[in-house]
């Protein structure tokens, strides 16, 4: 056998040895880790129901809160690449939930603004009415003054 | 038995092949793809929008639907729904950016719309604001002429009824006062009709013009003017009457009575005279107050001897005091000498004695001239002094 056999044997062994060590300990941190974007999107969760004022995308939310309670459980049975997929995924649907909050809120704003726009418009025709009458009424009166 | 084992035989042979055929076949396809498909369809109109829109967006649900399809079609289910599941992600957000914008467009073009319908607005505001200000103005100036109009016909029926009421009180005090005349003229009459006394001469008519006096003066005490005024005017025509009938005979009567003082007060002042006579004679009807101025003229002379001045005074007083009687200035003379000649001789002293009372002021139309000579002495010829006695002029008061 010579040295460099010697060495690669060598060190074959101790990475046999310490592989499972330093596998369980980097398994530990990835899952405190997935964790904590588990407990950070939840938490964003509770921002989008308090975003979606006019309750518009209350689906996908409720599906969000679904894919979070998927990857919590996924968490625990340490599937963590599905974990991953998950949270990627659902990190979308957040992204997608606020993009259908600001649709919302511009359609909200769309609509009050054509009620408004149509309330001006009833009273311009309104008024024109009006002020059809009133000349109407003036050029009656002018001739009952002559 | 053989029979038997080769019948077992064949159905595990035949379940075999059908295991292996279902195991070879397309699986239904996941539900998140066929949402995703529906998703599509849906959006079909504005996708090549949204594709611009979101580019990288689209090309990953591009992508990933079409992976989505691979595994279900390669019967890998859980990827397929992965797969789709992102899909749909990514087309809903490209879907979300793309209604984001033709939303803010929308919001933008209708801020613009409203701003100009305020604008409008205002302006048809601002019209109508000063439209109806002349109006109101119009409205005041034909209020003001209706009500002024009003007024007017209300002064106008106001006056006329004013005016007619006035009319008829004017008429009522017309009617009073024609009343008031008729029964002051009625009052005159009866008034002018005591002056006679037709209270005496026309008793009958009198009193009846009394009676209807009364009736009159009743009725306008009661406001009756026309029965007033008809009463008032029988009235004056009765005492009228009573007058006219009346008057004749108060006139008579009351002449007789003047003349008959006046005579009396006559025969009471003609003796005054100084040196005159007076005597009467009554001739039927006609009475003569003969005042005789004896001794005023020699034994054949004309003119009045010197000394009676205060004989000619006094009778010129009394012609004058009594001016109504017609007088006769009558001379004569004794009856020595001849008839013709005495007559000339009485008249020449009536006509000396009928001078000097004019020159005393005595009307001459009153007075009549006449010489009688010697005849009706007034005493006896045979004396002188009867003579000269009986030449003398008599003036002679004449009334009935």
């Amino acid at each position: 056998m010579t040295r460099a056999r010697r060495f690669f044997g060598v060190l074959a062994i101790g990475c046999g040895l310490l592989g499972p060590l330093g596998s369980g300990s980097a398994r530990a941190g990835e899952e405190d880790d997935l964790q904590r974007q588990i407990d950070t999107q939840k938490a964003s969760v509770a921002d989008l129901e308090r975003l979606d004022e006019l309750k518009a995308v209350t689906d996908e939310i409720a599906r969000l809160k679904s894919w979070l309670d998927e990857a919590w459980g996924l968490r625990a049975k340490h599937e963590y690449d599905q974990v991953r997929e998950v949270l990627d995924r659902a990190l979308k649907q957040e992204d997608l939930i606020r993009a259908q909050i600001t649709v919302s809120k511009l359609r909200d704003q769309e609509q009050r603004r054509e009620a408004a726009l149509k309330l001006t418009k009833e009273k311009i025709a309104h008024t024109r009415k009006q002020l059809q009458e009133t000349t109407d009424k003036k050029k009656s009166l002018e001739k009952a003054a002559q | 038995m053989r029979r038997v084992v080769s019948r077992v035989t064949l159905v595990a042979i035949a379940g075999a092949l059908l295991a292996v055929g279902v195991g070879c076949a397309t699986p239904p396809k996941p539900r998140e793809l066929q949402a995703l498909e529906t998703l599509r369809a849906t959006n079909q109109g504005k996708l090549p929008e949204v594709a611009k829109r979101a580019p990288d967006l689209m090309a990953e649900a591009d992508r990933r639907q079409a992976a989505a399809h691979d595994n279900w079609q390669s019967n890998d289910l859980d990827e397929s729904r992965t797969n789709a599941l992102m899909a749909q992600i990514k087309l809903k957000t490209a879907i979300a950016l793309y209604d984001q914008d033709q939303l803010k467009a929308e919001i933008q073009s209708l801020s613009g719309q409203q701003g100009q319908a305020e604008e409008e607005l205002a302006g048809l505001g601002k019209d109508l604001a000063s439209e109806q200000e002349k109006v109101a103005l119009l409205q005041k100036l034909v209020d003001g002429r209706k009500s002024a109009e009003a007024d007017k016909q209300r002064l106008s029926q106001e006056m006329s009824s004013e005016q007619q009421k006035a009319k008829v009180e004017q008429e009522r005090l017309s009617q009073q006062l024609a009343s008031e005349q008729k029964i002051g003229a009625a009052q005159l009459a009866l008034r002018t009709a005591d002056t006679v006394e037709a209270m005496h001469y026309a008793a009958q008519d009198y009193a009846a013009a009394g009676d209807l006096l009364a009736k009159a003066e009743a009725a306008l005490k009661q406001g009756d003017y026309a029965t007033a005024q008809t009463s008032a005017d029988d009235a004056k025509k009765s005492a009228d009457q009573a007058a006219a009938a009346a008057k004749p005979l108060y006139e008579k009567a009351e002449e007789s009575s003047q003349n008959k003082a006046r005579n009396e007060a006559l025969a009471r002042d003609a003796p005054g005279i100084p040196g005159a006579k007076v005597r009467i004679d009554p001739h039927g009807d006609l009475q003569r107050l003969v005042i005789v101025l004896p001794e005023m003229f020699s034994r054949r002379d004309p003119n009045i001897a010197p000394g009676h001045d205060m004989t000619l005074d006094a009778v010129a007083n009394l012609l004058k005091k009594y001016p109504s009687y017609p007088v006769q200035v009558v001379g004569y003379t004794d009856n020595r000498g001849k008839s013709g000649e005495l007559m000339a001789i009485s008249a020449a002293r009536a006509q000396a004695v009928y001078t000097a009372l004019v020159e005393r002021g005595v009307e001459t139309k009153r007075l009549m001239v006449s010489g009688l000579g010697g005849e009706d002495p007034f005493v006896d010829n045979r004396s002188a002094s009867g003579r000269a006695k009986n030449n003398r002029v008599e003036i002679v008061f004449l009334y009935h």
